[in-house]
């Protein structure tokens, strides 16, 4: 079986959970909606093109390795903004300030962001999906659209990366993945920097969809670390914002499947 | 054509409250394990692009800002035959969707087509004037409410353009930023220090009670902060229909408020000025990454007495993207730098660079 696997690194992420009101929380790894739209700026699929948005959802199976799921950050945030006054349509943000200005108000929100995180992503696609593994790989290294890490705010500070590898499950997958350094000059001075500054605890937590035997390695898995979980992250309409509920495996281990 | 245009700052800030969290401190993130004072992407992007500098960078590419767009509208009128008083109250009625109508003054007519402010007309609104005016003329009648309404639900302002827009309840008329913006974090940790202050009573001559009318205290901290911004070049003209020469524009203009505007945040108190140190301008279709990571470790003095912060933030800079360059193949085709302690590069020059971006 064929597998693309890439790395998330950032300063700063947001994996969008559920979020009503004024409360915008962060899940503690990447979920699948954020990473599949990852995938599909990379290949320049646009926002409203539905179909391929579903596509990309139900017919690559994703899992995670988390290194790192970094230190939650709570991000105070306020937005001005006038209330709006019958049909009247500003038509840009300085028109909302300038025009506006007797109407300000102040929207309050508070937005999770995750600092420090690192995680490695592979993908599986079924037969006869609309792009190959490579056509990914390729959209990856040079971009259509502008890549994130589940908010626009939060770029991508290091090379994802990208590498095709052939493995039996998703745990052979990331034991082949072969990632270079992202931080390549002061690795010279401290054998693996990115462990030792980001992943302090050495630990690692794997996080799959599907059935317990996707990930692979199922007789050395201690099940009692496994854990079963249902995640509203798979996608139901791009357009009005509709999750489904998705069982996803959590595996969290010391030494590495 | 390079698809995108990345932009790495370092700016040096004195003591400050750039960006308040909601207890009225600085704000921070955690970053390599350590503390960083952090200024927010949307702090930076409201000040940017409601600067000065940047309206004005825009303005003449954009459209024109003017007091007089009745009196224009008036003279078509008038030229075209329509009566005077008609001519005056259409225009004068055109002209107030745009801005409160100057008084009416008896001694002078015209006075009343005049608006308060200075208004902002797109070229893309200016020819729905055009058109509503030829329209009013052939019909001989007055603008009705209708056709008033149209005049400001126009696209293709370029803040629009770089930030986006999103309408929750009319995603239709959502537009994808064409920007990115990080979050901007200091070089080095930060402690955040408190300002202990008194106001004292002018008038308070001290025969009953001597101290102070008033304590408080403010948190501040100074520092280096590193910021990154990406721009899609491709599709910021597609945002601009298509107007290649104008997203040029924009991104000079954007590119030169991000380097000399800083967040306003306790600006009278604090009075924190400063253009970026350094610049490095990146073009090309590469998969773009920030170089943050220069600074997962630190930068410290301990031990290089000889090199300050910047020195120190500059060199990790270099070495970070040469670093990813050897490694992972080429990130950029081409590159920019402006360092004002090596009295390297030039504003005018960056921007040629990044404008013409071809």
């Amino acid at each position: 079986m064929d597998y693309l696997l890439f790395r998330l690194y950032g300063p700063l992420a947001s994996w969008g959970n559920i979020a009503i009101g004024e409360s915008r929380h962060s899940f503690h790894g990447p979920t699948k909606s954020a990473v599949m739209g990852l995938v599909a700026a990379a290949l320049g699929i646009r926002r409203e093109e539905e179909s391929q948005h579903l596509r990309l959802n139900r017919e690559y199976h994703m899992a995670s390795a988390l290194f790192s799921q970094g230190s939650l950050l709570r991000d105070y945030h306020t937005v001005q903004a006038p209330d709006t006054v019958g049909k009247f349509t500003y038509r840009s943000r300085r028109d909302e300030l300038v025009i506006g200005k007797d109407r300000l108000g102040t929207v309050l929100s508070s937005r999770e962001y995750r600092s420090d995180a690192l995680a490695w992503v592979a993908l599986r696609a079924e037969d006869g999906v609309p792009y190959t593994l490579e056509q990914i790989a390729d959209g990856l290294r040079t971009p259509i659209f502008t890549l994130y890490l589940g908010r626009k705010s939060c770029p991508l500070a290091a090379p994802l990366d990208p590498q095709l590898v052939v493995a039996d499950g998703f745990a052979e997958a990331f034991k082949k993945y072969q990632p270079r350094g992202i931080s390549p000059v002061l690795e010279r001075q401290s054998e693996r920097f990115e462990r030792d500054v980001l992943c302090r605890d050495q630990s690692v937590e794997y996080c799959w969809e599907g059935n317990v035997e996707d990930f692979g390695s199922e007789g050395r898995l201690d099940k009692s670390q496994l854990l079963s979980e249902t995640q509203h992250d798979r996608l139901n309409s791009r357009r009005r914002w509709q999750y489904a509920p998705r069982q996803i495996y959590h595996y969290r281990t010391k030494e590495g499947v | 054509m390079s698809r995108f245009i990345q932009i790495h700052l370092l700016t040096a800030y004195p003591p400050a409250n750039l960006n308040r969290d909601d207890q009225g401190r600085p704000k921070t993130a955690k970053m390599g394990g350590v503390d960083r004072l952090r200024v927010s992407s949307q702090s930076l992007k409201r000040h940017w692009r409601t600067s000065e500098l940047f309206g004005q960078a825009v303005s003449g590419h954009l459209g024109t800002r003017t007091k007089r767009l009745g009196l224009g509208i008036y003279d078509r009128l008038t030229e075209a035959g329509i009566k005077d008083k008609n001519a005056l109250t259409w225009a004068a009625t055109i002209a107030g969707e745009f801005g409160k109508n100057k008084k009416a003054d008896k001694n002078d007519p015209l006075n009343e087509l005049e608006i308060e402010q200075l208004v902002h007309i797109g070229p893309d609104e200016q020819a729905q004037i055009d058109q509503l005016v030829a329209t009013l003329i052939e019909e001989q009648r007055a603008p009705e409410k209708g056709e008033l309404d149209l005049l400001r639900e126009t696209t293709s302002a370029v803040d629009i353009a770089l930030f986006g827009r999103m309408l929750a309840s009319k995603p239709a008329y959502n537009i994808e930023a064409a920007c990115q913006v990080a979050h901007a974090i200091s070089v080095h940790p930060v402690v955040i220090e408190d300002d202990y202050f008194t106001a004292v009573d002018d008038l308070n001559d001290g025969r009953e009670d001597a101290g102070s009318s008033h304590i408080g205290e403010t948190g501040f901290a100074a520092g280096l902060f590193y910021s990154y911004l990406c721009i899609n070049r491709e599709q910021l003209i597609e945002n601009l229909n298509g107007d290649a020469a104008l997203a040029n524009r924009a991104i000079a203009a954007l590119i030169e408020t991000a380097i000399k505007v800083p967040p306003s945040g306790k600006q009278n108190s604090f009075a924190h000025q400063g253009y970026a140190s350094y610049v490095l301008a990146e073009a090309g279709n590469q998969q773009p990454r920030s170089l943050s990571v220069s600074f997962l470790k630190p930068v410290e003095v301990r031990g290089l007495i000889d090199k300050d912060y910047l020195t120190q933030a500059v060199d990790a800079i270099r070495q970070q993207y040469q670093g990813f360059d050897q490694v992972y193949g080429p990130c950029a085709d081409r590159r920019y730098e402006i360092c004002v302690g090596e009295r390297l590069g030039a504003m005018g020059e960056l921007l040629d660079f990044v404008g013409g971006a071809e």
